[in-house]
């Protein structure tokens, strides 16, 4: 469904600041696969879903997406694809829209957008039925706007409008961090719930071990820009944060002498 | 008073336009002050020279949407920061307007049949009944605007001015919005300048310059007044605005300003409407405000 091949990317490449953020990467997820990515800042983590979502061009490699080249496929092309869920509550969704004209964006999505009216009478019905799912009372407050609800309720619509044209891929960038504890659990309950309905092929970078092992079927580390642990569907299954954090360790502790020796 | 509301209506179209581009794109675009006179040079060559009137209005305004199309090109292709690229246009628009106009700073039109013959011929000009038949016109033009918000490209449109980021990873090609809003505002001012021509009897060459003022004046000042929390108040907004504008530059002149003070007075309401808001007391009416708003809709 999803296959890194060799994905490289730099940032200011060519001066003394230059950066490999991304080394080579190689990842494939199959249909229905939920792979959870956690690792320490600046390991590349963010930049990977950058470079899936066509956000950041590449320096080398390739990303197939259903056995597609989208290499050089610009961003807002590949969102018939590719949907995605920011850390940021506020960046997902359009504040100064209704939230039905929300939804009527985030439902049209890989389609033309002519001149029909972006939200009717059989649409609104649609979006009811939708925000009911999130159980916030939102479908009654369609031609609110957004910018009046809280950084939940509008995560809990960015979740929405990114799952429900059905993605072929669905990422996630630490969508719960930004949020209380309450609103993170509610979150983490609807990614679950909707990956589940429509059967979403996820990746899901978080800085929480144990959302990263309660969620999805797969498991990457990932440090200085190099997948560094894949934990399989079974190992996951038996995996426990404490084990996680040793092998965090232990893979920071030998990058950190290899640096010392090298020094 | 009368010749206020008339030129307010006129000018109302110019307005509907620059709120579009500032407020829906949020894309500050200067090319207003040249795309107008293009409207205008286009609509009176054409007229001189023995076009129908509407043939010539509907030529002045596609040659402002190509002005719009240029900015449009500037800022997405050649990522040229928005400001500059409207100034950019303008500046290349004054040596193209000139030559629309066979090298002339000035084509009148004093001979010419125009949009207005009917109403002076039958001394309609300054009389209610002219006031109203402009009135109808920028009604049916804010009807049109409030429509195409509304479509899907519309939304696409707002979405793009309002958060970027969402808009793009929604599919939307935001490349494609802003230079097609671009042209749409460009085209009503510069459908604007065409009637303006044809109401003062010429088509000069200086009569765009400053104008983005009185745009940004017109929306500011009526958004200010009358709210812009929906399209349709945003819209009703940008066009009475302008009539209020004119308003008060007709004022100022009765009261011992001169012309040549338009373009300061227009600049210093601006800022009043800039500033003004920011002011502690208007401030904190208007936060009451919206926390009463927010009540009533059930958000604590």
């Amino acid at each position: 469904m999803l296959k890194l091949d060799a994905v490289t990317k730099r940032f200011f490449p060519g001066t003394v600041n230059e950066r490999v953020a991304l080394d080579a990467i190689d990842l494939t997820l199959h249909e229905g696969d939920f792979v959870t990515v956690i690792g320490s800042n600046g390991a590349g983590k963010s930049t990977m879903l950058n470079v899936v979502a066509g956000r950041y061009p590449l320096d080398g490699g390739k990303v197939l997406i259903d056995g597609r080249n989208v290499s050089r496929t610009p961003e807002h092309r590949r969102a018939k694809w590719v949907a995605r869920v920011f850390q940021d509550p506020m960046a997902g969704t359009s504040p100064h829209l209704t939230i039905e004209e929300n939804l009527a964006i985030a439902f049209e999505r890989g389609q033309g957008r002519g001149l029909g009216m972006a939200v009717t009478n059989a649409k609104r019905e649609v979006f009811r039925e939708a925000l009911a799912t999130l159980e916030l009372g939102l479908e009654d407050r369609l031609d609110m706007r957004v910018g009046m609800l809280s950084g939940g309720q509008r995560q809990a619509l960015s979740l929405l409008m990114a799952t429900y044209a059905r993605p072929a891929i669905l990422l996630l960038d630490e969508h719960t961090a930004a949020l209380d504890p309450a609103r993170a659990e509610l979150i983490t309950r609807l990614t679950g719930e909707a990956v589940a309905r429509h059967h979403l092929t996820t990746l899901m970078v978080t800085h929480n071990m144990h959302q990263a092992i309660e969620l999805g079927n797969r498991l990457i580390m990932m440090h200085e820009g190099r997948i560094v642990l894949e934990v399989d569907e079974a190992a996951k299954k038996t995996i426990t944060a404490e084990q996680l954090l040793e092998e965090f360790a232990k893979i920071k502790g030998a990058a950190l002498s290899d640096r010392t020796l090298l020094d | 008073m009368i010749i206020a509301l008339e030129i307010g209506l006129l000018y109302a179209i110019m307005a509907l336009g620059v709120y579009l581009t500032y407020r829906v794109l949020d894309f500050p675009d200067l090319t207003v002050d040249g795309s107008f006179t293009t409207g205008a040079a286009t609509c009176a060559i054409l007229l001189v020279s023995g076009a129908p009137v509407w043939t010539a209005m509907i030529a002045g305004m596609v040659a402002g949407m190509m002005a719009g199309a240029i900015t449009g090109l500037l800022h997405v292709w050649g990522n040229i920061n928005p400001l500059l690229a409207g100034i950019l246009t303008q500046i290349a628009l004054y040596s193209i307007n000139l030559r629309i106009m066979g090298n002339r700073a000035n084509v009148p039109l004093l001979r010419e049949g125009t949009l207005f013959t009917w109403f002076r011929d039958n001394g309609y000009m300054k009389t209610w009944f002219s006031v109203a038949a402009f009135a109808a016109v920028v009604a049916l033009v804010g009807i049109i605007v409030y429509w195409f918000l509304g479509t899907s490209f519309g939304v696409s449109l707002r979405a793009t001015g309002d958060n970027e980021l969402m808009a793009r990873s929604q599919g939307i090609n935001t490349g494609v919005t802003k230079v097609v809003g671009l042209m749409i505002s460009n085209g009503m001012v510069a459908l604007c300048g065409t009637l303006v021509a044809q109401y003062q009897g010429f088509s000069d060459i200086s009569m765009g310059i400053g104008l983005i003022v009185a745009g940004l004046a017109s929306v500011i000042v009526g958004q200010a007044i009358f709210g812009m929390t929906a399209v349709w108040q945003a819209v009703l907004a940008a066009a009475l605005g302008s009539v209020i504008y004119r308003g008060v530059i007709q004022i100022a002149l009765n009261n011992g300003f001169n012309p040549n003070d338009m373009k300061l007075i227009s600049a210093v309401l601006v800022v009043l409407a800039l500033v003004l808001p920011q002011w502690g007391p208007l401030k904190k009416m208007r936060r009451q405000r919206r926390r009463r708003q927010a009540a009533e809709a059930g958000v604590a």
